[in-house]
């Protein structure tokens, strides 16, 4: 299973992105890192160019949320894109928030799995039980 | 013009080697001590006109050391549909400038029908899209545009997997290997080597440059895929501090050269350089093309007065209005590259160290002429003071040198 994963915007936390890479390709997926700095637009073209079915995003400077307001919008231009699970994770909000609010806020943007501070084994158990859920593995 | 050798040398030209370079608008030929420039006649062919005003010179040389480069022929006219903007019309474009393709136009695949279908012949058609594991990049809405479309050649360098598809709905289609790896890289060479193998046969089709192989045994390459290759070289010749940009402001078109660092890109070559090709900004041929551009940038008013003229200046035909006009290029090709005006590239501009300039321009603009420009642009539309070095190759140095070093090249 291909999963397309960066980290969002002016985000430099590289070692955090090499070990969602690692531990994805632990678990079997086929990973295309595209590493830090990236933009929204290069995660969605890059999985209409791999055909991935996942698309992992992680953020830790808490900038996904200004880039999350548009995934919807950017989201919508693109014809390939209905089915993949869109899963962040990392610092999701700038200071402190609970995960009560973040969790819905960013679920509105379109997002499958939301894991705001949340351990990256717990967070990748999650997207294993979706993709149960789904019939996808 | 500049002197030539008396008779009495010729005796020693075995080795010495004739360089010309026919732009839109001047020819210019470069031996081993001189240079001269000459305007073209447009009432004669090329090869006439080269030979009514320098033939003399010409046949001092044998033809195997003759070189000959050229940005006359117009180049090609391209199309590239790809799947998406970052990966694939980005790496085809990047690949199509860097092999001397001068007109280039893009269709991102999921809109295709959105397009209007170009009424003009496309020299060739690139296809390109997703990696090799991934299939079904296109559908019928592709062969649907391609049936209405007048083209010479078709290229596919997408998906293996589509191959096949591919290969059963396009007539001719021509497929070379993906030019996106496993990781989502480029992979240059195929293309390139496809492509600047089109220009050659380009070249040789069009009569008034053919006629040029009747005095080289060389092949004649394309100017700017010249100078890009003078680039890693430059330092020999003029203290330029990398990162910097090389503007070649013509008469018909404008080439830009930059160096990679100036570019947050995920494209990964050899090459250090990029080119890029602003058709119809030119101060001859697209003069007219030029000053409508500059009508409709809200700042030349200002340049205008910051220079001291009015727009009418632009009806004028004098030495000021011909520096006026270069003044405007050198401004709008630096909108063109910065966030102002976004035109395929965005150069960190703040980054640069020394701005070449090459071409006719150093004969009619000085150094102080252009910082002047340099200088307003950087206050005006980027609000900084930041002051990089120009550098002016008044003396064709650069042509010269990558002249050579392709000339070597095909020695080895």
């Amino acid at each position: 299973m291909k999963v397309v994963t960066g980290v969002v915007g002016n985000d430099i936390h590289v070692v955090a992105n090499r070990l969602i890479d690692l531990s994805l390709q632990a678990r079997g997926y086929e990973v295309f890192n595209l590493g830090v700095n990236t933009y929204l637009e290069e995660f969605f073209d890059a999985v209409v160019e791999t055909g991935a079915d996942i698309l992992l995003i992680s953020s830790l400077n808490g900038e996904a949320e200004g880039w999350g307001r548009e995934v919807p919008r950017l989201k919508a231009k693109y014809k390939k894109l209905d089915d993949i699970i869109m899963m962040i994770g990392g610092n999701l909000v700038v200071g402190t928030g609970n995960a009560e609010d973040i969790i819905p806020r960013y679920k509105g943007y379109g997002f499958d799995i939301v894991c705001h501070q949340v351990d990256l084994n717990t967070g990748l158990d999650s997207l294993e039980e979706m993709l149960k859920e789904r019939n996808l593995k | 013009m500049s002197q030539i050798n008396s008779p009495d040398d010729s005796s020693n030209n075995s080795q010495e080697k004739l360089l010309i370079d026919v732009g839109s608008t001047y020819f210019k030929l470069s031996n081993k001590t001189n240079i001269e420039q000459h305007f073209r006649d447009f009432n004669k062919s090329i090869l006439d006109d080269l030979t009514h005003k320098c033939g003399q010179e010409i046949e001092r040389f044998d033809k195997k050391n003759i070189h000959i480069c050229s940005s006359a022929n117009g180049g090609l006219s391209t199309l590239i549909i790809g799947v998406t903007h970052s990966f694939s019309l980005k790496y085809a474009t990047n690949i199509a400038f860097n092999s001397g393709i001068n007109i280039i136009d893009t269709i991102l695949f999921q809109n295709i029908e959105e397009y209007s279908v170009p009424s003009d012949l496309i020299d060739v058609v690139i296809i390109v899209g997703g990696i090799n594991s991934n299939s079904d990049n296109f559908s019928e809405d592709l062969y649907r545009y391609l049936d209405n479309l007048t083209y010479s050649n078709v290229v596919f360098v997408g998906s293996e997997l589509d191959v096949p598809t591919i290969k059963e709905n396009i007539e001719n289609v021509v497929v070379l290997p993906n030019i996106i790896d496993d990781r989502l890289h480029i992979v240059e060479d195929s293309l390139k080597a496809y492509l600047t193998n089109l220009y050659q046969q380009d070249i040789e089709g069009k009569e008034d440059i053919k006629d040029l192989y009747n005095i080289t045994d060389n092949q004649i390459f394309s100017t700017p895929y010249v100078v890009n290759k003078t680039l890693p070289f430059i330092h020999t010749k003029y203290a330029v501090v990398n990162p910097f940009v090389l503007l070649d402001i013509g008469g018909a078109t404008t080439d830009i050269h930059y160096s990679k660092d100036l570019v947050d890109e995920n494209i990964v070559t050899e090459n250090e350089y990029d080119r890029l090709v602003f058709k119809k900004l030119g101060v001859y041929k697209s003069k007219q093309s030029l000053i409508f551009a500059a009508k409709n940038n809200e700042f030349v008013y200002e340049l205008l007065m910051h220079l001291k003229v009015t727009e009418n200046i632009f009806e004028e035909q004098s030495n000021k209005a011909t520096k006026v006009l270069m003044q405007l290029a050198i401004f709008l090709v630096l909108c063109k590259i910065s966030h102002y005006k976004k035109a395929y590239v965005n150069l960190k501009l703040l980054s640069v160290n020394s701005f070449v300039l090459t071409g006719g321009i150093t004969k009619v603009l000085t150094v102080e002429e252009i910082e002047n420009i340099i200088s307003f642009f950087y206050k005006k539309i980027l609000n900084s003071d930041h002051n990089p070095a120009t550098v002016l190759d008044n003396n064709y140095d650069i042509w010269t040198l990558g002249a050579e070093v392709e000339g070597k090249e095909l020695c080895q």
